[in-house]
């Protein structure tokens, strides 16, 4: 019986070449159409962006988006044990009176919503590393989505770093029943100004 | 390279054995006929054509990004995704023209394409910022591409993109160590064994340092952690140079000179903030340390060296988890066992005939000496006396040495 080596050396270097750069082209596709799922499959939700630090602002051609649900209180999960920066949570949202979404409760494992409420997943940046230990959940949590950057046109920027700063830009995101966001729509004074077409 | 270089002082010293009479024509020609030909190397045809086709890529690029804006979204992925099929179209081709230096450099190149293309289809689809997951992605896509082509540029590109990962994935919450990496790390390491690569084996063995450093560098800036990773390279090195395996054998000299450097550090970079270090290191990475003692001694039982290694990681490894304290605020013990365990990693070197353990050793001794020596704090002439007292001690201990080593150890 050949060994593994020597049958791995019989294959034509070609096809190893191919299947290398297939998998690095496939994985690649991946990245795309699993975005496009969550815009197709999304439940949609709209939120309210706010100002965040100038020193933040403009980097490259990207526009840094924070959102009311980016600082929300612990509740529950105050004083209870974290697994430290980049823990993944879930931010249980629903729509208020202006037509916003905006946080309910958050919690460290998926939990059952019943419509409107959607739940999505982020991960915890400052609020993880409280108690003695630095192991615990503080009192307020700091939480990204993946969905704090929108790259423009060079120069485009400007604008909506304005109407940012105003509470005047808004977004609507696509949310994936496993709780996953991606960006689906740029909106000024409630009027769309991008649409994210899924490919 | 080192093969090279091998050949080139293997043949002038068959030639003048020859001419001394030492061996016989015959002989040499027999010597000569047993080693294997020589793979075809970067001639200047070939690094002139690397330069002409690197400032081709770059142009494609320059070209790609002044026009990145007008191009529409789904062209510009199709561009991305032509870029990776066309580097590895060309690396099949040079590999079935038996040009294997450029296969891997096209290899090389493809895995490259790959991260700029996992960052360019982030900022056209406005993807999440983890970061980390982007590179683990790269590394992971260089890995099978090293793994299947065989390149250990793509090699050297997944370990690059895969320590930049661990290091994003260090929390602040320093004592705890990033698992994942070690899986990765030892997938790297399989490559290296099964290609029996030397350059393999030294991107492994530094990737295995910085994964150490990593933690060191975090929050708990706790500098002894990688002393606790030089223990373990240097035992598991040891060993592995005993296997009868030449691959692993290979190997583990490779892992056991970096950790023999990295022990040796200690001296020139810990002792200063010993007297103030306060923090306990935390119990996994003592733990690896003391693992990697007892397997330098496992590893005496065939090379007596690596006894004198051993008990150089257990010295310095009582002085990294602060075991003596200092007196006076003197750290006088810790000073005389580092002293110790230095020349115990020159004597195991020059047991075993590892010359960079040796040297490891030797640079450890002058970086502790000179740190004695210029330490700010403490009284001169309490320094002197200590040096004395050491260097009375050392002679002694290579009166002894001469009188117990067999003759042709002492060298």
């Amino acid at each position: 019986m050949r060994s593994p080596a020597a049958v791995f050396d019989r294959i034509p270097k070609f096809v190893l070449f191919g299947v290398a750069g297939l998998i690095q082209m496939v994985s690649i596709g991946v990245m795309v159409v699993d975005r496009a799922m969550i815009l197709r499959t999304g439940t949609d939700v709209t939120l309210q962006t706010r100002p965040v630090d100038p020193r933040d602002f403009l980097r490259g051609d990207y526009v840094t988006l924070s959102y009311d649900i980016s600082s929300v209180p612990a509740g529950a999960l105050n004083g209870t044990p974290s697994a430290g920066w980049g823990m993944p949570v879930f931010v249980k949202v629903a729509p208020n009176r202006d037509g916003f979404h905006g946080a309910i409760s958050v919690h460290a494992a998926p939990v059952e919503v019943t419509s409107p409420e959607v739940l999505i997943r982020g991960r915890v940046g400052f609020g993880a590393n409280c108690g003695t230990e630095r192991r615990t959940f503080c009192d307020r949590l700091d939480v990204r989505y993946g969905i704090e950057r929108y790259f423009v046109p060079e120069g485009e920027g400007k604008k909506l770093e304005a109407a940012r700063n105003q509470r005047k830009l808004t977004i609507v995101a696509a949310v994936a029943p496993t709780g996953r966001a991606a960006i689906k729509r740029l909106l000024i004074d409630g009027a769309p100004v991008y649409d994210e077409p899924w490919f | 390279m080192f093969e090279r270089a091998y050949r080139q002082r293997l043949e002038a010293d068959v030639a003048r054995w020859q001419a001394e009479g030492v061996i016989t024509p015959a002989t040499g020609e027999a010597i000569r006929n047993s080693l294997p030909a020589l793979g075809a190397g970067i001639n200047i045809p070939v690094a002139v054509a690397i330069v002409g086709g690197v400032l081709i890529a770059a142009a494609f690029l320059a070209f790609v990004a002044a026009n990145w804006i007008e191009i529409a979204r789904l062209l510009r992925f199709a561009i991305l995704l032509t870029g990776i099929a066309a580097a590895y179209g060309v690396g099949a081709a040079f590999a079935h023209a038996g040009r294997p230096v450029l296969a891997d450099l096209a290899a090389s190149v493809g895995a490259v394409i790959f991260g700029a293309a996992i960052v360019l289809v982030g900022q056209m689809y406005h993807l999440g910022d983890d970061f980390a997951a982007g590179l683990l992605l790269w590394a992971a896509g260089a890995l099978a591409a090293a793994a299947l082509t065989g390149s250990r540029g793509a090699l050297a590109v997944a370990l690059a993109a895969g320590s930049v990962w661990t290091e994003m994935r260090v929390s602040d919450a320093a004592d705890v160590p990033h698992l994942p990496f070690v899986l990765f790390w030892a997938l790297s390491s399989g490559l290296a064994i099964a290609w029996n690569s030397r350059v393999a084996a030294h991107l492994v063995a530094l990737a295995a340092l910085w994964w150490w450093y990593s933690p060191a560098s975090g929050l708990t800036r706790d500098p002894f952690i990688i002393t606790d990773g030089a223990a373990l390279l240097l035992g598991a090195g040891l060993l592995l140079a005993n296997s009868p395996s030449e691959s692993l054998r290979s190997f583990g000299i490779i892992l056991s000179v970096y950790g023999a450097f990295a022990l040796a550090a200690l001296p020139s970079t810990a002792l200063a903030p010993l007297a103030s270090g306060n923090a306990d290191p935390p119990a996994w990475a003592v733990g690896c340390g003391l693992a990697g003692m007892v397997l330098a001694f496992t590893a005496a039982t065939r090379q007596v060296g690596s006894a004198f290694a051993g008990i150089s990681i257990a010295f310095v490894l009582i002085v990294a988890n602060r075991l003596v304290q200092p007196v006076s605020g003197e750290s006088w013990a810790a000073y005389a066992l580092e002293l110790v365990a230095m020349l115990s990693l020159v004597v195991s070197g020059m047991l075993d005939g590892a010359r960079p353990r040796a040297v490891a050793g030797w640079l450890g001794l002058a970086a502790l000496i000179a740190s004695i020596t210029w330490a700010f704090e403490g009284s001169l002439l309490h320094r002197s006396l200590f040096l004395a007292a050491a260097g009375v001690v050392t002679i002694a201990f290579a009166v002894l040495l001469g009188r117990v080593l067999p003759r042709e150890s002492r060298r």
